[in-house]
């Protein structure tokens, strides 16, 4: 088994879940479908192939930096009638920085890689409209878990961020990883998808495990001087 | 030779005249003693040196081969009404330091090395600005100044190369400031690089030890820099 690291970071992402209609919502953080739609479409893979073995990889994703959620008020006129289209509300991660995995056998994992580094249809962060700000592909790790790997990598958010976290040597980051069954506590969230056929998308319920791991902080302030007093030993204070 | 304390009243503006230039700190320094005169490098000459551990808590500390009478700065920039400053007798300790002692230290000096840029200049006096180099300036002298900065065990260094002692180098500044208060003199302007250490040493040579801790150790010893001080290993 390895494991595929993607890092997830630009102006605007958006990870819509339950989002329906005209109000397009987003969660706080990269859903399995949405990443595995990037990986599929790096792929050339059509939206009516079969998505079995994508559907299959293990899912964790990790938040460097939760990002701000924005929303967006649209409205749009049909090219050919003329006629308003309805109005939407769209919602925006702005300025979120995360790192996904995805574990799965070595030659599917290696295919992935590859198509990640050369892709077919460009990758984008939940959204058309949304490209990414940093290169996606941040390897493949052999034999490691998908927990391993998340918690190894290093902190990616934005030296401003780490600065204004500069109190912390290391930082707790939240992980989301697929539920395995032995988890007593998990959300479920209908996310696994099933097809990307646009006359009829499918998706199965997941289930998600919440947790978070310490990376150390590099723009942690440096440790203070030490006290200094020489008059303790002329018999001073 | 006596070691002196002395706590500044931050608020104070006579106190901000002091810290802003050391011109003025060295001249208030030098008016505690009624017969010093100017004397020659190698013989114990007054030292001073600003801790500023907080910001209302910044110390003077003073090496002098005489005691200090600090009234006038304890009215301009101290407490008048709780008069206070601590002078305790140097020597005792100075003759007690034997080889293979270690101590922790603090030192503020002004590092500085002469080079040229091209083969045809004369040299110039040139300040080291960054940590590395600061660090390096101090280590070349320890030999010669009667002490060794102690190493760090592996286990306990950050960084592959750059981290192999118990020395870290803090508050470091670049200062302006004018050599003369009046205008008709015509300024002068002062610039200084200053860099403190935080360390702990082992005494190699007591005797160069005792002659840095009173002479002080690189440039600028008028303007706050050069005088070494020691505490226990804590």
């Amino acid at each position: 088994m390895s494991v595929l690291a993607l890092l997830l970071a630009g102006p605007l992402q958006a990870w819509g879940a339950s989002a329906r209609f005209a109000r397009r919502t987003t969660e706080h953080a990269p859903t399995k479908s949405g990443v595995i739609g990037l990986l599929a479409a790096a792929q050339g893979r059509e939206r009516t192939a079969d998505l079995a073995d994508l559907a299959g990889l293990r899912f964790g994703v990790r938040v460097d930096q939760p990002g701000t959620r924005i929303r967006d008020y649209q409205t749009a006129k049909h090219f050919d009638t003329g006629k308003s289209m309805p109005v939407s509300e769209r919602f925006y991660l702005a300025d979120a920085v995360f790192v996904a995995a995805v574990e799965g056998d070595d030659t599917l994992i290696d295919d992935l890689h590859r198509a990640v580094q050369a892709p077919v249809y460009l990758p984008y962060l939940g959204r058309r409209s949304c490209p990414p700000a940093r290169r996606v592909d941040i390897g493949v790790h052999r034999d490691q878990s998908l927990e391993q790997v998340l918690a190894d990598q290093e902190w990616r958010a934005a030296g401003w961020y780490q600065r204004s976290r500069k109190r912390e040597s290391t930082v707790p980051l939240t992980t989301f990883v697929d539920a395995t069954p032995g988890d007593s506590r998990n959300d479920s969230v209908r996310d696994l998808p099933l097809s990307f056929d646009p006359l009829h998308r499918r998706y199965a319920l997941r289930g998600v495990r919440t947790d978070t791991v310490d990376v150390p902080n590099p723009k942690a302030r440096r440790s203070a001087p030490p006290d200094h007093n020489p008059t303790i030993l002329l018999g001073g204070d | 030779m006596h070691l002196t304390r002395f706590r500044l009243n931050t608020v104070r503006s006579g106190a901000r005249r002091l810290l802003s230039s050391p011109q003025a700190m060295h001249a208030a320094v030098m008016s505690s003693f009624p017969d010093v005169l100017p004397s020659d490098t190698d013989t114990p000459r007054v030292l001073w040196r600003v801790d500023r551990n907080a910001k209302a808590e910044v110390f003077l500390y003073m090496v002098s081969p005489a005691e200090p009478d600090l009234t006038h700065m304890v009215e301009q920039a101290g407490w008048p009404t709780q008069p206070k400053w601590q002078t305790y007798d140097y020597t005792p300790f100075l003759s007690r330091l034997t080889k293979g002692d270690t101590w922790a230290f603090r030192l503020t000096a002004n590092p500085v090395h002469s080079i040229r840029r091209k083969a045809d200049e004369p040299t110039k006096l040139t300040a080291h600005v960054t940590p590395r180099h600061q660090m390096g300036w101090l280590l070349q002298r320890q030999e010669a100044a009667g002490f060794r900065v102690m190493e760090k065990a592996p286990e306990q260094r950050r960084l592959p190369e750059g981290d192999e002692y118990q020395l870290v180098v803090h508050d470091r500044r670049g200062r302006t400031f004018d050599k003369s208060e009046r205008e008709s003199r015509g300024k002068k302007t002062v610039s200084l690089v200053t860099a403190t250490f935080d360390g702990r040493l082992e005494v190699t040579d007591p005797k160069a030890l005792r002659r840095t801790l009173t002479t002080g150790l690189g440039r600028a010893k008028a303007y706050g820099c050069g005088l070494m001080t020691l505490a226990p290993v804590g």
